[in-house]
């Protein structure tokens, strides 16, 4: 079965419909989808945040709110190819976690968690050159959206930047060289 | 009425609260005269109204992205401003223009126009900038040299507080400078690397309007970087930091914000014009403000909007447009996205504080004989910045605890440079009014018609090839440069369009900045240029703004205007 073809797609099968019926004539190839629905995903978001940026000695993504900033960049700011792309690729993760595991991904183990999202990273980076190329047609992809989001959600939320990184609100001088300290931290802004 | 009359009559109406017009209005009520200073934006007060100036990047809620709603309404200044300072530039929506070529016309309407966002260099033009027309033959001759403006050069730079070093270049002169805000460890490296690989480029500090040292109570610089905001601790030059403050010191100061000039009033019997016709932008009404000398800094295409909109029996072309010049000329830099390299070294050094500042690469084509380019006329400057890597810019592999540490330590260095080019001055690159497309104050739109012409175009090609060559020569790795070439207005710098010159069938201003058809009006906003230079040019506004207005004070003063 074409997943596309699935309303609702495998998150369907997690108790949440995603996909408007509006758009169903997209959706062979290229599921469109409303805005307004990521809140309800908002568990699994953070599942990905965490294991993206997990806490150790410093917060972990889900600590520092990350999801609630991946939900309100989607909804508010993304174009609708990377809304769609980021949705999708929800789709897509759930099914491949089903497919390898039998369990969707917040019921995976965290080596299993990793083991999917490794995979996942591993494809965007053997993209090299052509990454730039099919951002510009397909839009970014599902993972590169998910992860410069944690990234730049966790770096410049508070505890990320602070706990995290160094962060200096007010610097009040310019020490223009200066030499690396012990396990120097870089800063949190430019 | 006459009391209405006299309630609106001034010495002096200055239009415009930018940098230019900020300048005007100091100059003026310091010399004496009630002055108005017409703005059409909205009031905003040094420091009180700086409501971004001091949130973490956690406070805004999509950090610095704007929303689809906030990127609709900015089509075009989206490219310039982000969420922590987008109060800064204009919506689009709100304020349209007609493209007939692709030109970013980026604005600043509030009280300090673009002095709020600018970004802040500070290079005097020369002798190589002011002879080029003359002898390259292209527009007209500037009626001035650089041994008019030095003093004014030096007069504006004390009071700006610009940092800098003394650098003895014949075609950059030196200023009054405060301490230079240093280089760091890689831009240090790149300008020991010229020093050794080339004879003709230098690499010296910026010379910024950062304030390395207090100064008249603002400041110093707290190396904050965020200047575009506004400074709570006045660490840079604006007009709401210090021009303003100043005007309003003296007295003599009327601040009318919400109050957009939609045209000049001549009386042909006198020949002289009396007065600005304001349409107030919250009442929509409309009001005469009146005086002896109108200073118009509005900015170069809004100010040459203002002359065209300007129509009488004895100008039915626009105010002062008897040269037919008015409109024309419309200048900006040529500017290249920009090129990049990483170096692998230096690792045991970082810094501390964020420099506002930048490197520079002085103009080093077309000085002499030796430096001649075959390709093209007149030159460019560099624009540089090194800086470690960091979450910003690094791009990083893997995820979770190799991520994690990926982006706790310093990246690699990476230096980043861009070229400013000088634009020919071009009769076919001009403004003109759209009659039939009005906006919602029911004034005609600003049609641009603006291309770049072949020198233009080949110098762009020059510098991103230099600027990959200086950074390869200097040991850099993964060297490239952005390929696609920014829409013209990009550079923020629209020069032109009611020129200076000795000649009034050619020109549209005297060398006093005063226009040739009407004796009391002046302009010293970028419209005056009469070529661009390479170097950034609110110096040199500023500069020739102070010196017109000495000037008009003496006629005021000698009954004179």
């Amino acid at each position: 079965m074409n997943r596309r073809k699935a309303i609702g797609g495998i998150l369907g099968i997690t108790g949440v419909s995603l996909v408007s019926f509006a758009g169903a004539k997209y959706f062979i190839g290229n599921s469109s989808h409303k805005r307004g629905n990521l809140e309800t995903h908002i568990d699994l978001i953070s599942e990905l945040a965490d294991v993206i940026i997990p806490p150790t000695s410093s917060p972990g993504g889900k600590a520092t709110g990350v999801q609630d900033y991946i939900i309100g960049y989607l909804e508010n700011c993304s174009s609708l190819k990377e809304y769609n792309n980021f949705i999708n690729g929800l789709n897509d993760l759930q099914e491949t976690s089903v497919n390898s595991y039998n369990r969707v991904f917040e019921e995976c183990s965290a080596n299993q968690k990793q083991q999917l999202l490794e995979n996942l990273d591993n494809q965007w980076n053997s993209k090299g050159i052509f990454l730039k190329i099919s951002n510009k047609l397909l839009g970014k992809s599902f993972f590169n959206i998910l992860k410069t989001l944690t990234v730049e959600g966790y770096c410049t939320s508070s505890m990320g930047a602070t706990k995290h990184l160094i962060y200096r609100p007010i610097p009040g001088r310019y020490n223009a060289v200066t030499d690396i300290g012990v396990k120097q931290k870089a800063w949190a802004t430019k | 009425m006459k009391n209405q009359t006299s309630k609106n009559t001034f010495d002096a109406i200055v239009v415009g609260s930018g940098i230019s017009g900020g300048w005007a209005a100091k100059e003026l009520t310091e010399g004496g005269l009630k002055t108005i200073v017409l703005e059409r934006g909205r009031n905003v007060e040094h420091i009180k109204d700086y409501s971004t100036a001091l949130k973490h990047p956690w406070e805004f809620k999509y950090r610095s992205h704007l929303s689809n709603k906030e990127l609709k309404e900015r089509p075009i200044q989206s490219s310039h401003c982000d969420a922590t300072n987008k109060q800064f530039f204009v919506k689009d929506s709100e304020h349209p223009y007609k493209q007939i070529n692709p030109f970013k016309w980026i604005r600043g309407y509030q009280v300090g126009g673009r002095s709020l966002t600018w970004g802040r260099q500070c290079y005097r033009f020369s002798d190589l900038d002011f002879e080029a027309n003359k002898k390259d033959e292209h527009g007209v001759d500037w009626p001035i040299r650089y041994k008019d403006l030095k003093k004014w050069y030096d007069y504006v730079e004390d009071y700006v507080g610009v940092s800098g070093n003394s650098e003895s270049i014949p075609h950059l002169p030196d200023g009054v400078f405060l301490p230079p805000i240093p280089m760091n460890a890689i831009e240090l490296h790149l300008q020991e690397s010229l020093r050794k690989s080339f004879s003709d480029r230098t690499v010296i500090n910026g010379r910024v309007a950062n304030l390395t040292k207090p100064k008249n109570g603002r400041g110093p610089c707290l190396y904050r970087n965020l200047c575009s905001r506004g400074c709570p601790f006045s660490g840079y030059f604006s007009s709401n930091s210090s021009t303003l403050i100043d005007a309003d010191l003296t007295g003599n100061l009327t601040l009318r914000a919400n109050s957009i000039v939609k045209e000049v009033i001549y009386d042909a019997e006198q020949n002289r014009a009396i007065g600005v016709v304001v349409i107030d932008t919250i009442t929509k009404k409309e009001m005469n403000y009146y005086a002896k000398v109108i200073f118009l800094n509005a900015s170069t295409i809004a100010t040459t909007a203002i002359l065209l909109n300007s129509v009488s029996p004895s100008f039915p072309k626009g105010l002062g447009n008897s040269s037919g010049q008015v409109g024309h000329n419309l200048m900006d830099h040529v500017v290249n996205e920009g090129s990049y390299g990483t170096f692998d070294g230096l690792k045991d050094k970082y810094y501390e504080g964020r420099s506002p500042g930048t490197i520079y690469i002085p103009r080093f084509q077309n000085i002499n004989d030796k430096t001649k380019n075959t390709k093209f006329l007149r030159g460019y400057g560099i624009q540089g910045k090194g800086e470690r890597e960091n979450w910003q810019t690094k791009s990083t592999e893997g995820i979770g605890i190799a991520l994690k540490a990926q982006l706790e330590t310093p990246g690699k260095w990476k230096i980043s440079l861009g070229g400013r080019g000088e634009v020919l001055p071009n009769y076919e690159n001009r403004i003109s009014l759209d009659t039939g497309n009005r906006d919602q104050w029911g004034l005609p739109l600003v049609k641009i018609h603006f291309e770049y012409g072949s020198n233009d175009l080949a110098m762009m090609e020059h510098m991103t090839k230099a600027s990959e060559e200086i950074l390869i020569k200097a040991g850099f790795e993964n060297v490239g440069s952005y390929r696609t070439s920014p829409s013209p207005g990009s550079a923020v710098h629209e020069m032109g369009t009611a020129r200076m010159g000795n000649d009034p069938k050619t020109s549209v201003l005297n060398k006093h900045n005063q226009m040739h058809d009407v004796e009391n009006i002046f302009i010293t906003d970028g419209s005056c240029m009469t070529s661009s230079g390479c170097q950034n040019p609110s110096l040199t506004y500023m500069a020739i703004t102070a010196r017109a207005c000495q000037f008009a004070l003496k006629q005021f003063f000698s009954d004179k205007l």
